[in-house]
């Protein structure tokens, strides 16, 4: 199958019901198959065999990902925010390509053109974050997309009145995901206008859109709570769902917004580019479980990752190789048709059993939930003992001075490694103790994982879906 | 009876699933018998 297949059932069925833009200006389903198709139209002459996207969130991009689709190339969303030698750079490695501009909706397809079968074409290039190495061209294929649309969710089951915000950027997966899913739910899409992300802006555009559905990565959420927390105007009464991922959430930010949000069902979703998206799930029962039962198993998984979901099944193995029992922390391991693990021009990180080895390290307990605890090589080892930067950051950020905390570890001739700290302070705080910062820390989790250096920013080196770039804050640390 | 656009069939006897992507009047039957609608367990949305 092609993953046009999804707009072409939306439009078939669903035709006029609106699927991407505001109440006022969106385009329906109908709209939006006929710009895929004129797009289709100006990629066959070019010779391209990837398109490639260079926009924020418009209409240009559900367009271009399902023209490419149609056409039969493959979709290279591009992080724009890069500079042009850097997009150039890339660009050369999807070589022969072309890069579709907003205009190109103009160009309304004619007649019934067809999309070819190719289910084991490249469908989506995605550039890694690169957050730990290089970027990386991970590869998606047809199917594996929609072994993942296939499993989880059924064929227009939303309502006529729901709507998605959608701040996510095109060239993550979640950007991805959030097209494709809510598409064949049959759910609007509406994107938050301008480039940066603004709680503001998001907050106004929810509550003026009647927004239903949210995704949030949790450094987005922590804006929009102390936004909220400052301001009881903003609010958004209509919003059902909010799910987050993309990077750990920390639990002192999910309990605030939780809080804000008593009537909204919280959904953690956790996945990899590698993966077609989500492979994990936290329910909202899950969450209201944590937090008013008093039973440890299930107040624990307010930091848990959830359950597989349906077609994915999850491993966790030592240094050597072998399975671990409930618990036991270890590399996480990820099988299952929506795996996809392949990337331009360099190996596969799936083995020969089709387990992706994801470079993640965590565990799960006794009922098969998943706690990820981020990558393995992130990992402080301090004297001997292995040291999680999230456990650091989370005691942090309770403090109420602090918005965001990054912990790594620098060389120490003593013990191996110390900890370090870079924070950024919340909106309204001018200066904060760090002696007492210290202090705060070393009663929640003693003395060995208090950090040894705080240093305090305007902002967290963080790419731009929130995740925070370890290697830039080791540099900046290392450098004073 | 016609089948439903966007629902999933599946037989009784073997692993076939079939998605119908273009509703009609047809009936889908497999190993001589019709398939009967996939209840599918709904997932919270998660993006």
């Amino acid at each position: 199958m092609n993953i046009a297949m999804i707009l072409e059932m939306a439009a078939d069925a669903l035709g006029d019901r609106l699927a991407y833009g505001t109440r006022a200006e969106g385009l329906s389903y109908e709209d939006l198959r006929s710009a895929a198709r004129g797009i289709a139209d100006r990629v066959d002459g070019s010779g391209a065999q990837r398109l490639a996207l260079l926009e924020a969130n418009a209409p240009i991009v559900p367009a271009t990902l399902f023209g490419a689709a149609w056409a039969g190339v493959s979709y290279a969303p591009l992080n724009y925010r890069l500079p042009e030698a850097q997009l150039e750079a890339l660009l050369s490695r999807i070589e022969p390509a072309v890069v579709s501009a907003p205009h190109w909706l103009d160009n309304k397809g004619t007649g019934d053109r067809a999309f070819p079968d190719s289910p084991d074409a490249p469908a989506v290039l995605l550039f890694t974050s690169g957050t730990s190495a290089e970027p990386k061209a991970a590869i998606l294929e047809h199917d594996q997309l929609l072994a993942y649309i296939f499993n989880t969710l059924e064929f227009g089951s939303a309502g006529e009145d729901e709507a998605a915000i959608v701040v996510v950027p095109p060239f993550h997966v979640a950007g991805v995901a959030a097209v494709l899913s809510n598409t064949y739910v049959g759910r609007r899409i509406v994107p938050v206008p301008g480039v940066r992300f603004s709680a503001e802006d998001w907050l106004v555009t929810a509550r003026d859109e009647q927004i239903t559905h949210a995704m949030l990565v949790p450094t987005m959420l922590g804006k929009i709570v102390e936004a909220m927390e400052a301001d009881e105007s903003l609010r958004v009464p209509t919003l059902r769902a909010m799910s987050y991922g993309g990077s750990r959430m920390p639990p002192p930010i999910l309990e605030r917004a939780l809080h804000l949000f008593p009537e909204v069902d919280f959904v953690n979703a956790y996945g990899l580019t590698e993966t077609s998206s989500t492979v994990a799930i936290l329910g909202p029962d899950d969450h209201r479980l944590a937090l008013y039962s008093d039973e440890p198993l299930f107040k624990a998984r307010l930091s848990s990752v959830g359950q597989p979901v349906p077609g994915i099944e999850f491993r966790i193995v030592d240094e050597s190789g072998a399975s671990l029992g409930p618990d036991e922390p270890g590399e996480i391991l990820i099988r299952g048709d929506q795996v996809s693990g392949k990337y331009v021009g360099t190996d596969s990180k799936v083995d020969a059993e089709g387990w992706l080895h994801t470079g993640d390290r965590g565990w799960l307990d006794v009922e098969g939930y998943v706690f990820c605890e981020g990558r393995a090589d992130d990992t402080i080892i301090r004297g001997g003992e292995n040291i999680g930067p999230a456990e650091v950051e989370d005691a942090l950020l309770q403090h109420d001075a602090i918005s965001v905390a990054a912990v790594v570890g620098l060389a120490d001739e003593q013990y191996g490694e110390k900890i370090a700290s870079m924070i950024s302070l919340r909106a309204g705080v001018d200066d904060v103790d760090l002696d007492h910062v210290r202090e705060w820390v070393r009663e929640r989790i003693g003395s060995l994982k208090t950090p040894e250096i705080i240093v305090v920013v305007d902002e967290v080196p963080q790419t731009a879906t929130g995740k925070i770039l370890r290697r830039e804050v080791k540099r900046l640390l290392e450098d004073g | 009876m016609p089948n439903q656009m966007g629902k999933r069939y599946t037989c009784a006897e073997c692993e076939a699933t079939v998605l119908v992507t273009k509703a009609g009047d047809g009936e889908l039957s497999c190993h001589g018998v019709a398939m009967e609608i996939a209840q599918a367990k709904p997932l919270p949305s998660s993006d």
